[in-house]
C-alpha cells in the first residue's frame, strides 16, 4: 500500500473512531453542558448545545443549600469500607482457596460463586429484616455489611485466579528461608498479588459508590444516604426534577470514578484478562 | 553440617503413594543425588525434608535429631528450586538478603554476607538488578546465593539446572562440584538425569514409584545394578534385555531364548544352585557387545554416527540388540555381520522380581 493510501486509511479510521466516541460521550458532554446552563437555558426550542452565559450557581446551591456533601461523605465512607472489609477478606480467602488443600475446598469456591448469581433483589428484603434485628438498621454499616454480600464473591474469585498465577514455589522459598506463614503471605505473595488486590478494589469501589437498590431499601434518613439515593430523593419529586441541580450533582459524582479510572487504569485492564494469561 | 537419617518414610496424597517405607541415610559433608524418572517421588522427598509436605509415616532426621515437626523456617536447610523461586520485586541483594533477614542477622553483618556470597558466584555486578532483568544462568546463581548465603546445615537442591540450555548445564555442573568440594556441606540432588547424578554425586539414590532401589557409588550403581530397573534406567543407551532361562550349572550352565543359547560358565552367581526351569533376563551393556566372526549372525537395523562412537541397533535372533561402537566402524543398515557379548560382564536378573543374580564381586 502507497503511503498517501495508508495516510487516508488512518484518517478514516481515526474519523470513524472519534464518531463512535462522541456518540457515546455525548449524554455525558450534555450533562456536563446543561450543568453550567442559567435554568432559562435548559428548556429553549430548538436545544442549544452551548450555553448563552455559563454559570456555576448550580454547583454553588448544591453544595450550601442541599445535603450533597453528606451524601458524598457517606458514599465515600461506604466505598472506602466496603472496599477495605471485601479486600482483607478476600485476599486471605483467596489465599486459603488456592495454597491449603482441606476437604471442600472446590465445592466451597463453587458455593461461593452461586450465592453471586442470585438476584440483589431476592436478598433485599431478607436483609433488611435482618439488619433491622440487629439494630443497624438506617446506618452505613447496614451498607457496609449489604455490599460486602455480594461484592465479596465476585472479590474472591477475581483474587483467587490472581493467587493461581503466582507460583507454588516462591512461598515454599519463603517458607525454607525462615519465614512464618504469614510472613511468606506478606513478604511474597502479597506483592505478587498487589496489581490483582488494586484492580479487584476498584471493582468493589465502584460496586459501592454506584450501589442503588440496597442503599434504597435499607437506609431512609438523610444522615446515611449515599449520592446515589440521596440526590434523586433531593431532586426528583412527582411535581418537579431540578434538572440542573441533578446534571450538576452527577458532574460531582463521575469526576472522583473518571480520576480514579485515569490513574489506574493499567491495573484494571489486568484484572479483566486474569486468568487468561499465565505469569 | 548434617547428616540425613530417612526411617520407613511414607507419603500418601489421597490413595496415590508418592513415596513409600525408604530407608535411608546420607553422611555429613557428603553429594547425594536422588535420581528417578519423573513421577517417582524424589520432588516429594526433598519437600519432606525440608518441611514443605510432612511425611504420612515414618521419621526424619537432621543431625540426629527428628525433625518432623519442625517447620521448614526451623531446619536450617536451604533450598534451590527448579524454577529458581526468586521474589521477584526484590533485587538480586533483596533475595540474597531474605533469608538472613527472616534469622534475623544484624543489618551490619547481612551487608557483608550478601557481598561474599554475591562475590563466590560472581554477582556482585548485578546486585541491584531484578530477577527479570537477569539471564537463566544468572537466576540460577541468584537462587544458588539465597541457600548459600545463610550457611545452612544442608543443602536441597530439586532439579536446579534443567532450565539451563546444555552448555550452561555442563559449566554449572563443574561449578556445583567446585562449591560442593569447598564448602563441603551436605547436599541433596534431586534429578532426573543419570548424567547430572553420574558426574556430581559420591552416592546416588534410585527411586522409582516411591521405593528405593539402589543406593550406592555411581561405579557400583552402574556395574552392580540390584534390579533391572536401576539396571535399565542408569546407562545411555540403555541395556539390552533378553528373556530366557538357565540350564546346567557351574561351568555348564547355560543362558537359553528359544532355540538360540549362550553359555555362561563364565558368571558366578549369588545362588549356584537354581531351579532348572529359573526363568531370567539376561542384561547386555551396549558396550559389551561386539563384532566377532565365531559369534551368532544378526543383521544391521540402524546405525547412528555421532562422531568419537557409533550406536549401532541389530536385529539379532528376533530380538533388537543396541550396540556402542568406536566411531570407526563402517557398517550400513541390512549388512549381515556377526555379533558376541563379553561374558564376564553380562547381568543376569530373576525374571520374577527383577532382582540381581550375580554375585557381587564378580
Amino acid at each position: 500500500m502507497s503511503a498517501p493510501a495508508r495516510k487516508s486509511r488512518r484518517y478514516l479510521f481515526n474519523l470513524f473512531a472519534w464518531t463512535v466516541v462522541l456518540v457515546i460521550a455525548f449524554p455525558l458532554l450534555w450533562m456536563l453542558l446543561t450543568s453550567i446552563k442559567p435554568q432559562s437555558e435548559l428548556f429553549l426550542i430548538p436545544p442549544a448545545l452551548l450555553p448563552g452565559e455559563i454559570t456555576f450557581e448550580h454547583y454553588r446551591r448544591l453544595l450550601t443549600e442541599t445535603p450533597f456533601l453528606t451524601y458524598l461523605k457517606n458514599s465515600a465512607w461506604l466505598a472506602g469500607g466496603t472496599t477495605l472489609v471485601v479486600i482483607v477478606i478476600a485476599t486471605l480467602g483467596a489465599h486459603s482457596l488456592v495454597r491449603f488443600s482441606y476437604p471442600g475446598r472446590e465445592r466451597l469456591a463453587t458455593l461461593v460463586l452461586f450465592t453471586y448469581l442470585l438476584p440483589s433483589v431476592v436478598l433485599v428484603i431478607p436483609l433488611y429484616l435482618l439488619m433491622a434485628g440487629l439494630g443497624l438498621a438506617n446506618t452505613l454499616t447496614s451498607l457496609i455489611i449489604a455490599y460486602t454480600t455480594f461484592a465479596l464473591p465476585y472479590a474472591l474469585w477475581l483474587l483467587r485466579s490472581f493467587m493461581k498465577a503466582i507460583p507454588e514455589d516462591l512461598e515454599s522459598a519463603a517458607l525454607v528461608d525462615g519465614a512464618s506463614r504469614m510472613q511468606a503471605f506478606v513478604d511474597v505473595i502479597l506483592p505478587q498479588a498487589m496489581p490483582g488486590i488494586i484492580s479487584t478494589a476498584m471493582f468493589t469501589a465502584i460496586l459501592a459508590w454506584n450501589e442503588y437498590l440496597y442503599a434504597l431499601v435499607l437506609v431512609n434518613s438523610d444522615a446515611a444516604r449515599p449520592l446515589t439515593t440521596g440526590v434523586i430523593n433531593m431532586l426528583v419529586t412527582s411535581f418537579n426534577i431540578e434538572w440542573s441541580l441533578l446534571m450538576a450533582a452527577s458532574v460531582m459524582m463521575s469526576v472522583p470514578l473518571i480520576v480514579v479510572f485515569a490513574f489506574l487504569q493499567r491495573y484494571l485492564t489486568r484484572g479483566f484478562s486474569a486468568g487468561a494469561i499465565k505469569g | 553440617m548434617a547428616g540425613i537419617r530417612f526411617d520407613q518414610v511414607s507419603k500418601r496424597f489421597g490413595g496415590v503413594t508418592a513415596v513409600n517405607a525408604l530407608s535411608m541415610e546420607i553422611q555429613a559433608g557428603e553429594f547425594v543425588s536422588i535420581l528417578g524418572p519423573s513421577g517417582c517421588g524424589k520432588t516429594t522427598l526433598l519437600r519432606m525434608l525440608a518441611g514443605l509436605e510432612r511425611p504420612s509415616a515414618g521419621a526424619i532426621s537432621i543431625g540426629g535429631a527428628v525433625v518432623n515437626e519442625l517447620a521448614p523456617a526451623e531446619r536450617n536447610v536451604a533450598m534451590v528450586f527448579q524454577t529458581y523461586a526468586l521474589y521477584p520485586h526484590m533485587t538480586v541483594a533483596g533475595n540474597i538478603e531474605y533469608p538472613l533477614k527472616k534469622r534475623r542477622v544484624p543489618k551490619t553483618e547481612r551487608a557483608g554476607r550478601v557481598r561474599e556470597a554475591a562475590r563466590v558466584l560472581e554477582l556482585e555486578a548485578l546486585l541491584g538488578r531484578k530477577p527479570r532483568e537477569l539471564s537463566g544462568g544468572q537466576q540460577q546463581r541468584v537462587a544458588l546465593g539465597r541457600a548459600l548465603v545463610r550457611d545452612p546445615a544442608a543443602f536441597l537442591l530439586d532439579e536446579p539446572l534443567s532450565n539451563l540450555d546444555a552448555k550452561l548445564r555442563t559449566h554449572m555442573r563443574a561449578e556445583l562440584i567446585r562449591l560442593h568440594r569447598r564448602i563441603g556441606r551436605t547436599m541433596v540432588y534431586v534429578t532426573h538425569d543419570q548424567l547430572e547424578a553420574m558426574t556430581m554425586s559420591q552416592r546416588i539414590a534410585v527411586l522409582n514409584e516411591g521405593a528405593l532401589q539402589q543406593f550406592a557409588s555411581p561405579q557400583d550403581i552402574y556395574a552392580r545394578p540390584r534390579n533391572d530397573f536401576v539396571a535399565g534406567f542408569i546407562g545411555t543407551p540403555s541395556m539390552n534385555f533378553l528373556d530366557g532361562r538357565l540350564e546346567g550349572t557351574g561351568a555348564d550352565r547355560v543362558f537359553r531364548s528359544g532355540d538360540w543359547s549362550l553359555p555362561i560358565g563364565a558368571l558366578r552367581l549369588a545362588d549356584e544352585h537354581p531351579d532348572p526351569d529359573r526363568r531370567v533376563r539376561l542384561g547386555v551393556r551396549p558396550e559389551h557387545v561386539r563384532l566377532d566372526a565365531q559369534g551368532e549372525p544378526a543383521r544391521v537395523i540402524l546405525v547412528e554416527p555421532t562422531g568419537h562412537e557409533t550406536i549401532l541397533v541389530f536385529d539379532y535372533s528376533g530380538n533388537e540388540i543396541v550396540a556402542r561402537m568406536d566411531g570407526e566402524v563402517s557398517l550400513e543398515p541390512d549388512d549381515s555381520v556377526r555379533l558376541s557379548f563379553r561374558v564376564a560382564k553380562l547381568h543376569l536378573f530373576a525374571a520374577d522380581d527383577g532382582r540381581r543374580l550375580n554375585l557381587d564381586d564378580s
